[in-house]
């Protein structure tokens, strides 16, 4: 009865006094609005607090920088990502479709020369395998809310998404190793050259059918691979730690500058990277052996490497004389 | 093969003892900003955690 009483009251209370129920019920409706505030605060202004906790970066309670940062990632980025790739993929097959695959002029001889030693392909193999599941799985974070999560649904996109944010995280150490490893054993045959400029003149006997340039071990397409993978991971690596590590770089701001540099960077490697598979597989008649099976057949060597395998010729490491001609298959 | 396949068993390897070598020298953000004046719930048993 009493409870009664007292809602009939209260009811009364809101009838008879209406100014007083709205500030009762909707109290910000005289308060600065969010659109306002954030409006009025200029390029790096932060909104901070005072916290209780041992984390300084906590104390940054709104940074409207942030929503650039976020209308980056959401708007620009797949963008850039979305040309690179896909322009990539569009030169290639524009490229196979005009150039075709670049043949070995005199056929296979049937003699090998060894091009990569076991050390060497096992540290290739261990950073392409790292970097496609880190180029797949950093890829999802850009495009999966597109392109997949329509496909597989929340959930398993989620439970995918988990794992693959897991992958990358540990699957970037082995891949930085392999980067180091790489340089240490591969940078004394990527010095540029003047020879590297010749090379680049003609085309490197790729763009155009015709005679191959002389070149060393590494060419200067393979150098110029050679030091964007370096150059590439580096930075990538360097933003990386960052990313996994984020009470290194200070502050949020430097925080999102870094996030930035890692996804523009990796959009750009990840186009190169396409190149250089293509060159690898299919672009190029006999280049696979080299990281398949370590040996390619001398014909090819001769025209892409000629006065490496001269060198070799010389150590008594590659079987000398002129190669066969090939005989078509029967 | 031999090869690639001993580089995929590496790099799995070498993923999973960074993932155990971080996972002994970190602490959880709930145990690491604790403080006597304030506790930092636990991830999973607050609001925005799975439970």
């Amino acid at each position: 009865m009493v409870k009664v009483l007292c809602a009939a009251l209260a009811l009364l209370f809101v009838l008879a006094h209406p100014a007083a129920a709205q500030l009762s019920f909707k109290p910000t409706a005289e308060s600065v609005h969010e659109d306002q505030l954030l409006n009025a605060l200029k390029e790096g202004d932060k909104i901070t607090g005072r916290i209780s906790i041992p984390d300084a970066m906590a104390a940054s309670l709104i940074q409207p920088a942030g929503r650039d940062w976020r209308d980056f990632h959401r708007g620009k980025l797949p963008i850039i990502g979305g040309i690179a790739i896909i322009g990539m993929f569009a030169l290639l097959t524009i490229f196979l479709m005009v150039r075709g695959r670049v043949r070995i002029r005199d056929g296979f001889s049937g003699r090998k020369i060894l091009r990569f030693a076991s050390f060497e392909r096992f540290t290739h193999w261990l950073t392409a395998s790292c970097f496609i599941v880190l180029a797949l799985s950093g890829l999802n974070i850009s495009f999966g809310r597109i392109l997949i999560l329509p496909l597989f649904g929340p959930e398993a996109f989620a439970t995918m998404s988990a794992y693959a944010k897991l992958a990358h995280d540990y699957l970037a150490f082995p891949f930085m190793l392999g980067l180091v490893i790489m340089l240490v054993i591969w940078i004394k045959d990527n010095i540029p050259g003047k020879l590297d400029l010749q090379w680049l003149k003609q085309g490197g006997g790729i763009l155009f059918k015709g005679q191959h340039p002389p070149a060393r071990r590494f060419n200067a397409g393979q150098k110029g691979i050679f030091w964007i993978v370096i150059i590439g991971g580096a930075l990538m690596s360097v933003s990386g730690w960052f990313l996994l590590f984020p009470y290194l770089p200070g502050n949020v701001t430097a925080l999102q500058v870094w996030t930035v540099i890692h996804a523009v960077i990796a959009m750009l490697f990840i186009a190169v990277m396409l190149a250089h598979i293509y060159i690898g597989t299919i672009g190029m008649e006999g280049a696979f052996d080299a990281m398949g099976t370590g040996e390619v057949d001398l014909n090819w060597a001769r025209e892409h490497h000629s006065l490496w395998v001269q060198e070799e010729q010389a150590k008594g490491h590659a079987p000398s004389g002129t190669a066969p001609r090939a005989m078509p298959a029967e | 093969m031999k090869v690639f396949l001993a580089a995929l068993v590496f790099a799995a390897i070498a993923a999973v003892g960074v993932s155990m070598f971080l996972n002994t020298i970190q602490q959880p953000s709930s145990v690491a900003f604790t403080t006597g004046g304030a506790r930092v719930g636990d991830p999973g048993n607050n609001l925005i955690g799975p439970s």
